[in-house]
């Protein structure tokens, strides 16, 4: 019998994907990430104060959850025992050159503390454990680029530590305010036993990242 | 002082991305953390640079800002009696 593919969301600042469907949308950019929050989880108004990666990585991870319906529940064991593991290449470059500009000018020299808390690229991993109320593991790594093995063997030896039973893993990705990628998916520890499989199915969503 | 606290609810919805809260949903006494507009600390923090950047007002003490940040209308009357610009 042909295993299940992986569930999975598909995001850049022109397309939304969920799962092969493309989800309707009339806006672009980070525009296009705020339609879609209006549109399909509109609850968390803390959304509009993220910066770019970790609205692409929220939005994702929202988007996955609801096709799935892996709802959030604080005492269940998943959500105990799953760990967030994202990657990225160019880490929080934009929310940096964002808050850069805030002490660029020594005689207008005002640093947003709002734009500071955004200069880690780990805070999207943060943002989403604490909508989810997750207490596993996470992780960000940089990558030059999306490369399916060496994410699938980092995937596999984060289910090493005894613990972790589930893994939201993806792609978060952001060069300018308006120009982001991102796929997210959620994988078992049994998908992390074949990791020749599991680097195939991200393949296919590295592949589905430039649409 | 009306004209003020309009100015200062469209530059705390700007600067705090209050996304859609307009400056009449604020009510004037309400407070401005906890249950009224639900703001957090890194929001005082932007808060403290707005007194600074907008009025030239430096809080020496961020702790004076609980105070000063109870309500739009107290923080109105702050910026009125202590601005520099």
């Amino acid at each position: 019998m042909e295993r299940k593919g992986l569930d999975c969301v598909v995001l850049n600042q022109g397309y939304a994907c969920v799962n092969g469907r493309v989800l309707e949308h009339e806006a672009a950019g980070n525009a296009l990430l705020a339609e879609l929050y209006r549109n399909h989880i509109a609850d968390w108004p803390k959304f509009f104060k993220m910066d770019t990666l970790s609205k692409a990585g929220f939005v994702a991870s929202e988007l996955l959850f609801k096709e799935i319906g892996d709802n959030r529940h604080e005492g269940d064991e998943f959500v105990q025992n799953r760990a967030i593991v994202l990657f990225g290449s160019t880490a929080s470059l934009c929310a940096d050159r964002n808050y850069q500009e805030t002490i660029q000018d020594k005689d207008n020299y005002y640093p947003s503390p709002a734009l500071f808390v955004y200069t880690l690229p780990n805070i999207v991993t943060g943002e989403i454990a604490i909508r989810n109320h997750y207490r596993g593991e996470t992780s960000f790594y940089v990558l030059e680029e999306p490369d399916a093995a060496q994410m699938a063997f980092h995937l596999s030896c984060a289910f090493q530590d005894g613990a972790t039973d589930s893994i939201l893993a993806g792609w978060v990705d952001s060069t300018q305010n308006d120009d982001f990628q991102s796929f997210m998916t959620l994988i078992q520890k049994e998908d992390a036993a074949d990791a020749g499989w599991l680097a195939g199915q991200l393949q296919l969503m590295i592949n589905n990242l430039n649409k | 002082m009306e004209e003020l606290i309009l100015k200062l609810k469209q530059e705390i919805i700007e600067v705090l991305n209050l996304e859609d809260i307009k400056p009449e949903d604020i009510d004037n006494d309400a407070p401005l953390f906890g249950e009224g507009l639900g703001l957090d600390s890194i929001d005082a923090l932007e808060l403290i640079v707005l007194m600074e950047k907008n009025y030239g007002i430096k809080l020496q003490d961020p702790a004076k800002g609980k105070e000063i940040f109870k309500s739009i209308n107290v923080m109105a009357d702050y910026i009125q009696k202590n601005r520099t610009r």
